[in-house]
Formats: C-alpha cells, sequence, structure tokens
C-alpha cells in the first residue's frame, strides 16, 4: 500500500493546497506519504529506537544498578546453550499455533452466524462480546479460581477433571492457557468476521441458491473464499498475539510447573525483571523479534498475502 | 559513551520509573527526594497494612523535626523489581525497606549503600535494642546495612485441631510421629498436608527445614556464600530422601501445584478441614484472622516444625523471615536525620503499634508489651521461639541475590512433584550465584 501512496505525494499536497486557496476539495485525495508522518515518526521513537538500544543492550551485562558493561557474544552464547530458552522458543510456536488452530474454526462460524438475520441474533452477541470487554488480567484471576482444584469447578466435576490437578501439569497448564485466551479473543475475532461476512455481496447467494445449494454449500463455496483476505488478516493477529503471549502465564501459571509453561516473552520478563539479567533479556527479546519476522515471512508467502491486491477501485 | 550509556538507561528504565514517579508523586509527598536539596528525606516500604503503623512513625517523626520524613509506597509483590529499577536514578529513596541478606547484596556490591557503623557508634542502641540473630540478617561482608523495622516472621507448622482430633491424632513432635500422623490422616480421607505449591516459595519452605534439621544450619550457610559442594555431600540427599518419602507417603496429596497460599487456596484447605496441616510464615494467623475468625478462635493450632531424629539440626532452630529492614543509601543529604528516624525503630511507639496489628517486633523491648498484642498468647509463643532459636535461618529466596530465584523456585518445584531426582535438583542449587 505504501508503494501505491508515495507517488501521489506531490499531486495530494497540491489538490490540499489548490483546495484551500480557490476552491472547496473536489474530492479527498489519494492517502499520501505526509498522512502517514506522524505515525512514522512515533513508530521510529518507540519501536526503531528501542530496538536498537535493546540490541546494544544485548551484548552487555547489567542488572540495572550502574552502567552496563560490554560482554561481548556472552550472552548470546550463553542463550543458545540454555535448554530452557530452546523449550521457550517451542513453547511459544506451540501456544500459537494452539491459538490459531482452536480459535479460527470457532471465531469464523460465529462471525458467519452473528452476520445473519436470526432472530435474538443482535442479544446473543452482545453476549459473546463481553469477555472483550474485560482486562485479560481480571480474566486470569477469574479462571484461576473457577479451576481451583479444591474449591472451583473441578472439584464439583471429578469425572473429568480427576484431581484437578490442571496447573500441575504441562498438558493441563497449557490446556488453561489456550483455553483461556481463546476465551477472551474469540470475540474480537468473531467481530472481524462477522463484518467480512456482511460484505460478501448478497447477490452471490441468491445465485446460489437459484442454483439449488443449501448452507453447506454455500458456506464452503461462497462465504469461505470471500473471507480469504480476512482470514489471513484475522490470523496474523492471532499470531502476533501468540508469540507474545504474557499475562495469562504471568498470572495462571508462572511458568510452572517447573518451566513447563515458560514461554520466550515470560521468560524475558523473568530474566529481566526477576533475575535481574537485562543483558540476556535483551538477547531474548530479539530472538523473539526474529522468529517473529521469520513466521510472518513464511506466513505472507503461504497465504499469498504479497500477490493480493485491493478490489477497492482505483487503489 | 557516557552520553549512550545514559540514553541506554533512560529508555530501558523509563517505563518502569514513569509509572514510578507517578505513582510516588500520587501518593503525597511531592518534590524531589536525594537530589534538589530539599528538607525531606524519603522512606520507602513495601505497601500494605503495615503501613498504617510506618505512616504513624513518620507523623511522630515529623512533629520535632526539622527535616521532614516521607512514606512513600509500593504496592504489591513488584516491590523488589521497581526498587532495583530506581535505587540508582533520581528517584531514590534515601531510606527503604528490605528483607536483608542477598535482597540487598547487590546494592551493597554497587556502592549504593550506607554502612550504619558511624550510626552505630554514635548510638550503640541502634543495634543492642535488637535481638541479635535478627539484626545480624542484614550484615553483609560483615558491616551492618540494615535496621530491623517491622516484625519477624518465622515459619511454622499450623493445623486444625479439630481435625486432628476427629483422626484421633497429635500435632507430631518429631518426623516418625509426623509420617505417622499422615498416614492415619490419610486413612480418614484427609489430605494431611495443606501446600500452595503455585506460588513455589510455598514449597520451598519445606526445604529450608529439611535441610536444617537433617544437616545443620551450616551447610546453607556454606552453600550461600560460595561452597558449591555442599549440595552434593550425603546430608544433603539424605535431606531430599526424607523428603521425597513424606511426598511418596501422600502428605501433600496430588494437585499442590496447582493450589496457591496468595489466593487464600491453601488457608482454605486449612480452615475447611480438608487439609490438617499447613507450613506457613507466622503471617499464618493474621491471614486466617482475617477470613475464618471463627476457625481462628476455636480450632487454630500451631508449633514448631518436627525434630528430626539423629539430624544435625537442633529442634529449636528457626526458618523464615527473621524481620524486614530499612538501610540507607550512601548519598543521602540528611544522615543525622535518617539517624534520628532509625532511633524510633526500638521505641516504644513503635513496639505497641506493631503489636497491635498482630506484627511481632524483634526489639529487646517486646516483651514488656506483649500482653497488648493483638492476640497475647500466640505473641509470646513467638517471641519465646524466636529469642531462644539458636539459628534462625533466613528464607532461601531472599538469603541468595535476586538473580538466584527464579532457579531455587524451579528447582524445588519440580523435585517436589517428581519432574527431577535429587541429581538434578542439586546441579540446580549449583549453578547459583553466591551471595
Amino acid at each position: 500500500m505504501t508503494t501505491a501512496a508515495v507517488p501521489t505525494a506531490d499531486s495530494t499536497e497540491k489538490s490540499v493546497r489548490r483546495g484551500r486557496s480557490s476552491r472547496p476539495a473536489t474530492g479527498v485525495g489519494r492517502p499520501g506519504f505526509a498522512w502517514a508522518a506522524p505515525a512514522a515518526v512515533f513508530f521510529g521513537l518507540f519501536a526503531l529506537v528501542p530496538l536498537v538500544l535493546v540490541v546494544v543492550l544485548s551484548f552487555t551485562r547489567w542488572n540495572g544498578l550502574g552502567s552496563p558493561e560490554f560482554a561481548g557474544l556472552d550472552n548470546w552464547s550463553r542463550l543458545l546453550d540454555d535448554p530452557v530458552m530452546v523449550k521457550s522458543l517451542w513453547l511459544s510456536l506451540l501456544l500459537t499455533v494452539l491459538g490459531v488452530v482452536v480459535q479460527t474454526p470457532i471465531s469464523i462460524l460465529l462471525g458467519v452466524w452473528a452476520a445473519g438475520r436470526q432472530r435474538n441474533r443482535a442479544v446473543l452477541s452482545a453476549i459473546y462480546f463481553v469477555p472483550l470487554l474485560l482486562s485479560i488480567t481480571a480474566v486470569s484471576v477469574l479462571w484461576r479460581a473457577v479451576l481451583d482444584p479444591n474449591f472451583g469447578v473441578p472439584s464439583q466435576a471429578k469425572w473429568l477433571f480427576g484431581d484437578g490437578n490442571l496447573f500441575g501439569t504441562q498438558t493441563g497448564a497449557l490446556g488453561v492457557l489456550v483455553f483461556v485466551s481463546t476465551w477472551q479473543f474469540t470475540p474480537l475475532h468473531t467481530l472481524i468476521y462477522q463484518g467480512a461476512a456482511r460484505a460478501v455481496p448478497g447477490v452471490l447467494y441468491e445465485a446460489a441458491r437459484i442454483d439449488g445449494a443449501g448452507t453447506v454449500r454455500q458456506f464452503f463455496h461462497i462465504t469461505l473464499p470471500q473471507l480469504r483476505n480476512t482470514v489471513v488478516t484475522s490470523m496474523i493477529l492471532m499470531v502476533v498475539g501468540g508469540l507474545t503471549t504474557f499475562d495469562t502465564v504471568l498470572i495462571l501459571t508462572q511458568g510452572g510447573p517447573g518451566t513447563d509453561t515458560t514461554n520466550s516473552a515470560y521468560y524475558m520478563y523473568q530474566k529481566a525483571f526477576k533475575s535481574f539479567d537485562f543483558g540476556s533479556a535483551s538477547a531474548i527479546a530479539l530472538l523473539l523479534v526474529l522468529v517473529a519476522t521469520l513466521v510472518s515471512l513464511v506466513m505472507v508467502r503461504l497465504t499469498g498475502y504479497d500477490r493480493m491486491r485491493s478490489t477497492m477501485e482505483g487503489v | 559513551m557516557k552520553r549512550h550509556i545514559r540514553l541506554l538507561r533512560t529508555a530501558v528504565v523509563g517505563g518502569a520509573s514513569l509509572a514510578m514517579t507517578l505513582s510516588l508523586a500520587a501518593c503525597g509527598g511531592s518534590g524531589d527526594s536525594a537530589g534538589g536539596g530539599s528538607d525531606e528525606i524519603h522512606v520507602l516500604v513495601y505497601g500494605d497494612a503495615t503501613n498504617k503503623v510506618e505512616k504513624q512513625l513518620v507523623d511522630t517523626f515529623n512533629k520535632t523535626s526539622k527535616v521532614k520524613a516521607v512514606l512513600d509506597t509500593i504496592p504489591g509483590a513488584d516491590y523488589q523489581s521497581k526498587l532495583q529499577t530506581i535505587i540508582s536514578g533520581k528517584q531514590a529513596p534515601d531510606v527503604f525497606f528490605n528483607w536483608g541478606g542477598g535482597s540487598i547484596k547487590p546494592f551493597v556490591d554497587a556502592g549504593l549503600l550506607m554502612p550504619l557503623d558511624d550510626f552505630i557508634a554514635k548510638d550503640p542502641g541502634l543495634k543492642s535494642h535488637f535481638l541479635p540473630s535478627v539484626f545480624d540478617t542484614a550484615v553483609v561482608g560483615g558491616k551492618p546495612y540494615g535496621i530491623p523495622m517491622r516484625g519477624t516472621q518465622p515459619v511454622l507448622l499450623f493445623s486444625n485441631k479439630k481435625v486432628l482430633a476427629d483422626a484421633g491424632v497429635t500435632a507430631p513432635r518429631t518426623w516418625d510421629e509426623l509420617l505417622t500422623t499422615v498416614k492415619a490422616l490419610k486413612a480418614k480421607g484427609i489430605t494431611p498436608i495443606a501446600l500452595g505449591g503455585g506460588d513455589k516459595w510455598t514449597t520451598q519452605m519445606w526445604f529450608q527445614y529439611m535441610y536444617d534439621r537433617v544437616a545443620g544450619p551450616e551447610l546453607f550457610q556454606k552453600a550461600v556464600s560460595g561452597d558449591k559442594s555442599v549440595w552434593a555431600s550425603a546430608d544433603s540427599r539424605k535431606a531430599l530422601d526424607k523428603l521425597k518419602e513424606l511426598i511418596d507417603a501422600g502428605a501433600f496429596g496430588t494437585n499442590y501445584d496447582s493450589v496457591k497460599f496468595t489466593d487464600g487456596g491453601s488457608p482454605a484447605l486449612l480452615a475447611s478441614g480438608k487439609a490438617a496441616f499447613e507450613l506457613m510464615g507466622s503471617w499464618e494467623y493474621s491471614t486466617l484472622q482475617d477470613a475464618y475468625p471463627d476457625f481462628v478462635k476455636s480450632d487454630l493450632g500451631y508449633g514448631p516444625f518436627p525434630a528430626v531424629e539423629g539430624g544435625k539440626g537442633g529442634p529449636d532452630n528457626l526458618a523464615g523471615n527473621t524481620n524486614n529492614f530499612y538501610s540507607v543509601l550512601k548519598n543521602t543529604e540528611h544522615p543525622e536525620a535518617v539517624a534520628e528516624f532509625l532511633k524510633l525503630m526500638y521505641s516504644d511507639e513503635f513496639v505497641k503499634g506493631q503489636l497491635s496489628i498482630g506484627n511481632l517486633p524483634t526489639t529487646t523491648n517486646t516483651a514488656k508489651f506483649l500482653d497488648g498484642s493483638a492476640n497475647p498468647a500466640y505473641s509470646t509463643y513467638q517471641y519465646d521461639l524466636v529469642k531462644k532459636a539458636p539459628h534462625f535461618q533466613l528464607s532461601w529466596d531472599q538469603a541468595y541475590p535476586p538473580a538466584a530465584t527464579t532457579t531455587i523456585h524451579q528447582a524445588v518445584q519440580q523435585f517436589f512433584n517428581g519432574q527431577t531426582g535429587p541429581d538434578a535438583f542439586i546441579a540446580a542449587m549449583q549453578s547459583l550465584p553466591a551471595a
């Protein structure tokens, strides 16, 4: 989009100037670079500058007191030998994949359903969106209490939960993490899919109905293909959210049992604000940036996002 | 280069200190702290119910002092992290709360703290009015760096007397009795011991006492001062074996890692009679008093950790937090005012105030006022325990510097729930940085 916008910068400015001096604007010009300038400045200040500083910090030894001292590749070599680090990267990826796999189908179905005109739809949709309005911290504390083995739901449903040791096993703890983030974030993605499903032209369905296609066939042959761009958008959000999952881990599992749910984001926090080892923490942060970049490149390739063109006329 | 470093620090600490500045500004007392030549000293404390007494002492101090004290509080468990981000910067306090031992070691190493020798030389009371085993916790490298400023927190074995009576057992005095009691309670379908393993430091309490009883306090003393070989000693393995025996006997049930103390899970187990014991710091009393006053009145029992036959550590040894301390920053502009302020920590007013909210100060004049405490019997019991204890082991995660905490917590949890064996535990403890 930026490539399309840059060449038009001049014309936009001219038209704006002309608009001011002589006649009322004949219409809003295409987005020019000037439009992006504030965002670019903020991005540079709050994303690029810190990133560079983190790179510098990853080559130092610093516990937050006094000045950082240069440590060469020390942090990096220690990190690559660190089994917890390797495990934490896998856990980050696992949590991401599980999040996408679980949330995508649910939110597509809910979103398409919510785009319809059924009775009570509006009321039910409103209820679905409630989790989105709650703070993730509150949500985590709430679920921690609900899942307490002795006083929560597991104590009442022993046939399902056994002794209720959900946070004491890796499977259980990961399950809770995936469940809680699904519970909280599915509404967001449902909202996105709802919007997209409503934008599908009605004539397509009319034509399909005339041809005798049922609801299921309509869904797979019209709705789903039309949602393709939205799926990619929603998945990118999920991947970004999944890789940086932190608050739920902090409150629900604290990375435990042992290091079984210590994902990279939480491990970085532990290194920085529990062990006061800012050098290692910065190195972990950079590794996470690298992995995220890699993942998004792969996604862009696999989904054909790079070849997608806007269907908006004239852009 | 200097500028780069400053920029770097500003950026990293920026977020945290920005939040700090806001919150500090928000809780009254504006104006600069160390810098700026103001007539104030800033006292930074852990924000909780005890602040009531601290506020009162600050008011008392301000009545007579020309230099005014300002109390700043950082709420919650993030105290240590936030302290570390501000202590070398402009918002550094003049006096701050800590746990002594390893918790202040990095600050001492960075040359930020003032040794209190001069204060004590001018006013010997700053040392002589405190119980020695407690005062010594804040001695780093042979120099005193802290004045006790709250109540002592030994870890005790709390029990539900009704549950014990129903099962026909009494509180165990020895390790073997504990194992028998566990069997009897299990036969009754009760979880013998409540444990909030989700917090990890609660699990650590069992290690502290086992090592003390089996190997004596010397083992940990050596370990924390850098002799890593002791972790692999026969005594160390024996302590782990005994602990394993208790775990395998089902003393803690099977879901302790999903229970927490901090959200009231394990105290609820004890109070509701689903469990018979809980090993917890003396604050358990006020925690339970708050949530289950009826239970505390009629059925709450408390006693020392059982003795271990043939072990090297005496049954009177304690573990826990000896007390909290006030340490002083080297660059404070008003050392005389700070010295005057610290004197209040052994005043009658301080002792009475702490006792009235259930804390047990560790000054020599505490005994005089025990009758006026929230629960005289409990306070007297605790005071005698601390006074006669030959050794008071500071919690492991406070004795080691903060950098070790995560590793300790993971190691104790993994050994306890069977994810790792003794060898892995020993290796983890040997990897810790010395204090």
